[in-house]
């Protein structure tokens, strides 16, 4: 029944891209010498909110946590769903042009989940990290772990990455992004790996700490030099 | 009634009545044909669906089965009402044994009695569930290439260490999953545990495939088995799963089932008028019979026993091209329809075909039949050959003929509101041609025309009594069907066929970085295709902000999506601008916003048009444009296409990706694969494999079979029109005679008879484009659910064809006309 | 006297119907002077109309020949015979013969129209004026009664004013009131324009009045009798 498959064809393209994700919009227009501090969230589908609304996904989140907190802090939301590690090391140019004070690094799921060679998001992310502190920016390096059915070895190689950059670069580094979510059915979208509302909440309950940290060694680099 | 009475009537009307006959079979074949493919494609199709989706009833889950339904699954097993299989599915990457090697690969983990339906083809061409043992897999060719392996090797997935006993040449249910990242790795379920793959912490996809005892149960165990599903277990049936299948073939056969109405039609009218033209030559016989005091009954029953008669054996002989029609059907679509269906006529078939065809013959046949009725004995008196029959379709014959039109389409489009609003069109077609026909023929008899041979054929048109009104009518709504189904099978094809062509592109590659392509072009080769792609997200439209509750609302594309822009300065292959003046709106004034180039589906998504000021954010950065032109593409499917297409200087610096499409000979798919992704690891390569091939073939076999089915209406026409030259053959000669009486020439004749001819043709066929370019586009839009388009040019040289065939015909019909002597005519005729 | 401007020699006509051979004309031969009112009289089936068919050239002998205006015209083709029939000779039916397409005026102007004459219209206006018909010129021959058609039909055979007109039964589908009309008018033509007249009719009041009658019995000509004299 081959015939079908142009049926099929028509559906599963890729080329529209992914239909029924419900992403987060950007309303922030950056202006240059805007008053306050801003933190670019930069990464994948994870940042992007696939299949949450825009006030759910976790930048959205962030920020209110932060301005509740008391911070003059714009968090926006710079993530691209489907993104690979390449792809984030290649719009790094793009997103320097917002001028971030602090931006959250997210990215290399996606690399693990297409199986590619770790040593590229290895190699990437370390670039991205040298690019980010030339230019003084605080780094938040979001770690990520491989799901097991890729295979321990693969798993073993993929995992290791985050660590190593971490210990490196000396960024601020939250060890698992997806801490308690991951796999736990009711943080998760029904595809089992986008976290749902709850899910992001949680994310954002994990990383505010990193975040205030970053914050804190921004303004002491700021005040020092 | 005498026997020898009617064969004498019959050898005396030979040509109308061969006329009669084969528009009764013509009529009959291709319904006899597509009713008896349709009952056996609908009987099988639940089947097909099963075949695609692996069984009658899927159960899915994003991780393991809760309790509760592994419970009432165990249940209805033990019941016996079902068999089960798993099916877990994952990604991993399969290492080779002894090797640095690595490959991502799709494998499926599935339990013995795989597949319940639906085939797993090996090249050893062993069953499948004999093969896959466990400690064994079966992998894709694919995988063998990228990794260096041969069948025999080991291949290491996660902690276990499998051997590869077999290769998978085809998979019913891989259609399914046309676009999937990495080869095909077959292997036990019960080897899952060593490779220790799965489990908490993996992401697999679980699956499991039922066949029923009884498939008319589905539905019952669906629900059963969704009582107990937890929170994300989602139970399904092949029919729901499928629905797209049935779309596609009940597309398929309503198509043919429209053109088989068509022809129905087309043949009725064939039919109306041959036996119209042969009880016209009757006339004076029937007048006479009257005068002599024979009653209606008898002479009635003379003529209807000459149409059944007839009509039998047009019916028999259209069962028969039916029937063998279906079997020609079959040996095309070998190998696209299922093994299981078995090419046979069925009784119902002859029944329905017997039915269906006297009842036409009836129908269309009772008006030139009541005619009889009106004929006086005075008509003896006449020298008006023509006359008594002439005036052919009247208001109560189409009533009937509609009344039979419409239980026929209901009954072939088995949808009555479908057929209602096909009935309307058909009423619409009528009134509309003779609407158009009168205004025409009405304007064309107030011209003063001073060349005296087209005054001559004007005038030929619309001498009063004359039948040009109904001849264009007739002729018109047939060629109006003609081009109808010409023009929509073009559009099908196009929707359909010409999306996947010989030379589509088989392998894709994502994510190729912009300091990448140089080298990627080098690598692959130059007739590789790249789309620069930049993720960005729509904010507002002029200014008014996108409703993003609203759009997630949305059933079918959300503006509220991250969407795909590119960039480029000219029109892709496949595109058209339908409107603005240029790409980008021709010359820009300086520091105007900067342009962008709209498709026409996102235009209607966003109610937008040309001039609105579109406003990106791309990953955080605005950029607003103005909407300079709107595109409209062919439908190539496995092309990219873009809704947002802005000038390179726009996007140049943007974050961007390169999107590759190549088609590479198959053999080589693999090299090139491992070559690309040894070379760049970021580049993720897609391989749609042979099925993109195979599709094409299939597709042009669709095509074919299309054309055929619409090749039977266009004969259906050409009989309709001889039938026509034939009854007019009596007029023309007495018209010519009348020409050289009064001192015409052979160039005179020829030259009204042609001109005549080309008036009528062209109205005809003028009247006719209009309409079909009106019907196929409400076709397309409203039932077949393709974008349309009118091709002007084929339309304007098919309309050129149809005139020079009529005008040849007409003359070939006269020419023995003007070599007579006008005596012998006279002498043959006055008397 | 003058010389004959239509000869017909040794005609024979024969056709096959079914499996049985007719012979409609047996060998007649007659000579037909300018400006002359010929009658061929003979009783229905005696091979009148066959006869005037043959000496118009609108049909072919079996045998003999046909010269009008000292040309043989027996051979001559469709083609050829077209410029006689338009200028040289007219022909006015029993049945009249109207092209139902055409009202009256359009028909009286055809031939003239075939000719190219520039006239056309003024011309068939005159005639139809003089029949009387001048009223009727947009009326279709389906609207006309068979008197008027028939004088319509003798307008139009007369139009590019022929030398020889032929007439097969003008007055066979009229009644008496419309024959004396016709009769009336076609032997004013031949008498004020010196239009040849060959007619062929069964009624003797009719063939009365020719200069000469030459009687046809079972396809041979019987009696020629010169009444002029």
């Amino acid at each position: 029944m081959n015939l079908l498959t142009c049926l099929v064809l028509a559906a599963a393209l890729l080329f529209s891209g992914c239909r029924g994700e419900e992403p987060a919009p950007q309303r922030a227009e950056v202006e240059e010498g805007a008053g306050g501090m801003v933190i670019v969230a930069m990464g994948d589908s994870l940042t992007a909110g696939h299949g949450v609304s825009f006030e759910q996904s976790y930048p959205s989140q962030l920020e209110k946590k932060l301005q509740a907190a008391g911070y003059a802090i714009r968090v926006i939301n710079a993530g691209v769903s489907a993104e690979t590690s390449s792809g984030a090391l290649a719009r790094l140019d793009w997103v320097l042009t917002m001028n971030p004070d602090i931006v959250i690094l997210e990215t290399g799921a996606n690399d693990g989940l297409r199986g590619i060679d770790p040593q590229v998001a290895e190699d990437n992310i370390r670039r991205i990290l040298g690019t980010l502190h030339e230019r003084g920016i605080t780094v938040v390096l979001a770690g990520m772990r491989m799901v097991r059915n890729l295979g321990p070895e693969y798993v073993a190689r993929f995992d290791g990455i985050y660590p190593r950059l971490a210990k490196e670069s000396g960024v601020v580094f939250m060890p698992f992004f997806l801490e308690g979510v991951a796999m736990a059915g009711r943080f998760n979208l029904e595809d089992g790996i986008h976290p749902n509302a709850a899910g992001y909440e949680k994310i954002v309950d994990n990383l505010l700490p990193y975040v205030v940290q970053a914050i804190e060694k921004h303004q002491a680099q700021a005040g020092g030099g | 009634m005498k026997l020898h009475h009617l064969f004498r009537d019959i050898i005396h009307n030979r040509g109308q009545a061969v006329i009669f006959t084969l528009c009764v079979a013509l009529s009959m074949v291709s319904l006899v044909a597509v009713n008896s493919l349709r009952r056996d494609v609908r009987g099988v199709i639940a089947e097909d669906a099963a075949a695609l989706q692996g069984g009658d009833v899927i159960v899915r889950s994003g991780g393991e089965f809760t309790p509760a339904l592994r419970d009432e699954l165990a249940r209805v097993v033990g019941e016996g009402m079902a068999t089960a299989t798993t099916a877990w599915e994952f990604h991993s990457v399969a290492r080779r044994e002894g090797g640095e090697a690595v490959l991502f690969s799709n494998i499926k983990a599935v339990s013995g009695g795989y597949p319940l339906y639906g085939t797993v083809e090996l090249r050893s061409g062993r069953p499948f569930a004999e093969v896959l043992r466990p400690g064994a897999v079966v992998v894709g060719q694919a995988l063998l290439d990228r990794l260096g392996l041969a069948v025999g090797d080991h291949l290491l997935l996660g902690e276990g260490r499998l051997q590869i006993v077999d290769v998978v040449v085809r998979e019913s249910q891989r259609p399914v999953e046309f676009f999937t990242f990495g080869p095909r790795v077959f292997m036990s379920e019960g080897d899952l545990a060593i490779t220790g793959l799965v489990g908490k912490g993996s992401r697999t996809s679980y699956r499991w495939l039922l066949r029923l005892a009884d498939p008319g149960a589905a539905e019952t165990v669906a629900a059963r088995l969704q009582a107990r599903a937890g929170e994300g277990e989602r139970v399904a049936t092949a029919a729901t799963s499928g629905s797209r299948i049935k779309r596609f073939f009940d597309n398929l056969l309503f198509f043919l089932s429209l053109i088989a109405v068509f022809t129905l039609l087309l043949a009725g009218i064939g039919m109306q008028s041959s036996l119209a033209a042969l009880l016209r030559r009757q006339v004076k016989t029937i007048a006479i019979l009257r005068a002599l005091g024979a009653g209606n009954r008898h002479i009635l029953g003379h003529y209807l026993g000459l149409v059944l008669l007839l009509g039998l054996c047009g019916v028999i002989l259209g069962i028969g091209g039916g029937l063998m029609l279906k079997g020609a059907v079959f040996q095309l679509l070998a190998g696209l329809l299922p093994e299981k269906l078995t090419l046979e006529a069925s009784l119902a078939d002859l029944f329905q075909g017997l039915g269906l065809g006297l009842t036409a013959v009836l129908f269309f046949t009772f008006l030139p039949l009541a005619g009889i009725a009106r004929i006086k004995p005075a008509a003896i008196f006449r020298k008006e050959t023509a006359g008594g029959l002439r005036r052919a379709m009247p208001r109560l014959a189409l009533l009937l003929g509609l009344l039979l039109l419409s239980a026929v389409v209901v009954l072939q489009l088995d949808d009555l509101i479908t057929g209602l609003w096909f009935m309307a069109a058909v009423l619409l077609l009528v009134a509309v041609m003779g609407g158009l026909a009168h205004l025409v023929l009405a304007g064309l008899a107030r011209l003063d025309i001073s060349s005296l041979a087209l005054r001559q054929a004007v005038r030929s048109l619309s001498r009063p009594g004359n039948a040009s009104r109904t001849v264009v009518v007739t002729l018109a709504s047939a060629l109006a069907v003609l081009f109808s189904i010409y023009l929509v099978e073009k559009n099908l094809r196009a929707a359909y066929i010409e999306s996947y062509p010989a030379d589509a592109p088989n392998l894709f590659f994502l994510d190729i970085q912009k300091d990448q392509r140089a080298d990627f072009i080098d690598l692959v080769g130059s007739d590789a295709e790249l789309f620069p792609v930049v993720r960005a997200r729509l904010l507002a439209i002029n200014d008014r902000e996108i409703d993003r509750r609203r759009e997630v609302e949305r059933r079918g594309d959300s503006l509220s999506r991250e969407f795909n822009l590119t960039y480029r300065d000219s029109l892709l292959a496949d595109e058209k601008l339908v409107a603005g003046k240029g790409l980008f709106g021709g010359n820009r004034a300086p520091g105007g916003l900067p342009p962008v180039s709209l498709l026409d589906s996102v235009v209607e998504i966003g109610d937008m048009e040309i001039g609105d000021t579109l406003h990106f954010s791309i990953q955080g950065v605005s950029l607003k444009a103005e909407a300079t032109s709107i595109r409209s593409r062919t439908r190539s499917l496995l092309y990219p296409f873009f809704y947002f297409v802005f000038p390179e200087e726009t996007l140049k610096a943007a974050p961007q990706t390169f999107f590759a499409a190549l088609k590479v000979p198959q053999g080589e798919a693999s090299l090139l694969e491992n070559r690309v992704v040894s070379r760049f690891p970021n580049v993720s390569p897609i391989n749609v494999g042979e099925s993109a091939v195979e599709l094409g073939k299939l597709m042009a076999k669709l095509s074919l079979l299309v054309a055929f089915f619409a090749s039977l209406s266009i004969l259906a026409g050409g009989l309709i029109l001889v039938g026509s030259i034939l009854a007019t053959r009596l007029a023309r000669l007495e018209e010519a005679v009348h020409y050289k009486i009064l001192g015409g020439d052979t160039a005179f004749v020829l030259k009204v008879f042609g001109l005549e001819n080309l008036v009528l043709a062209l109205l005809s066929g003028g009247a006719a484009l209009l309409v079909a370019e009106l019907g196929s586009w409400a076709l397309c839009h409203l039932v077949l659910d393709i974008s349309f388009r009118p091709y002007p040019l084929a339309s304007l040289v098919a309309v050129g064809a149809i005139t020079t065939v009529v005008v040849a015909l007409g003359l070939l019909a006269s020419v023995s006309v003007i070599v007579k002597k006008p005596g012998a005519y006279l002498r043959e005729h006055s008397s | 006297m003058a010389s004959p401007i239509l000869v017909g020699e040794r005609l024979c006509k024969s056709y096959v119907r079914g499996d049985r051979k007719i012979q409609v004309l047996y060998e007649v031969s007659l000579a037909v002077d300018q400006g002359e009112f010929l009658v061929i009289a003979g009783s229905s089936g005696s091979g009148k109309t066959t006869l005037l068919s043959i000496l118009s050239g609108l049909d072919l002998p079996s045998s003999g020949r046909v010269i009008l205006g000292g040309r043989d015209i027996t051979g001559l083709s469709e083609d050829q015979l077209a410029p006689l029939r338009n200028r040289q000779t007219g022909f006015v039916f029993q049945a009249f013969h109207l092209i139902p397409s055409l009202n009256a005026l359009e028909n009286v102007m055809f031939p003239a129209e075939l000719g190219k004459d520039p006239e056309a219209r003024a011309k068939a206006m005159t005639l139809l004026e003089r029949v009387g018909l001048s009223a009727r010129a947009g009326n279709f021959p389906e609207q006309l009664s068979g008197g008027e058609q028939q004088r319509v039909a003798i307008c139009r055979a007369v139009i590019n004013r022929p030398a020889l007109l032929f007439a097969d039964e003008p007055t066979g589908n009229l009644d008496s009131r419309n024959s004396e009309g016709i009769v009336e008018l076609l032997l004013d033509l031949h008498r004020n324009q010196g239009t040849t007249l060959v007619m062929a009719t069964h009624s003797p009041a009719l063939a009365a009045r020719a200069d000469r009658l030459v009687r046809l019995h079972d396809g041979a000509v019987v009696t020629s009798a010169d009444r002029s004299l």
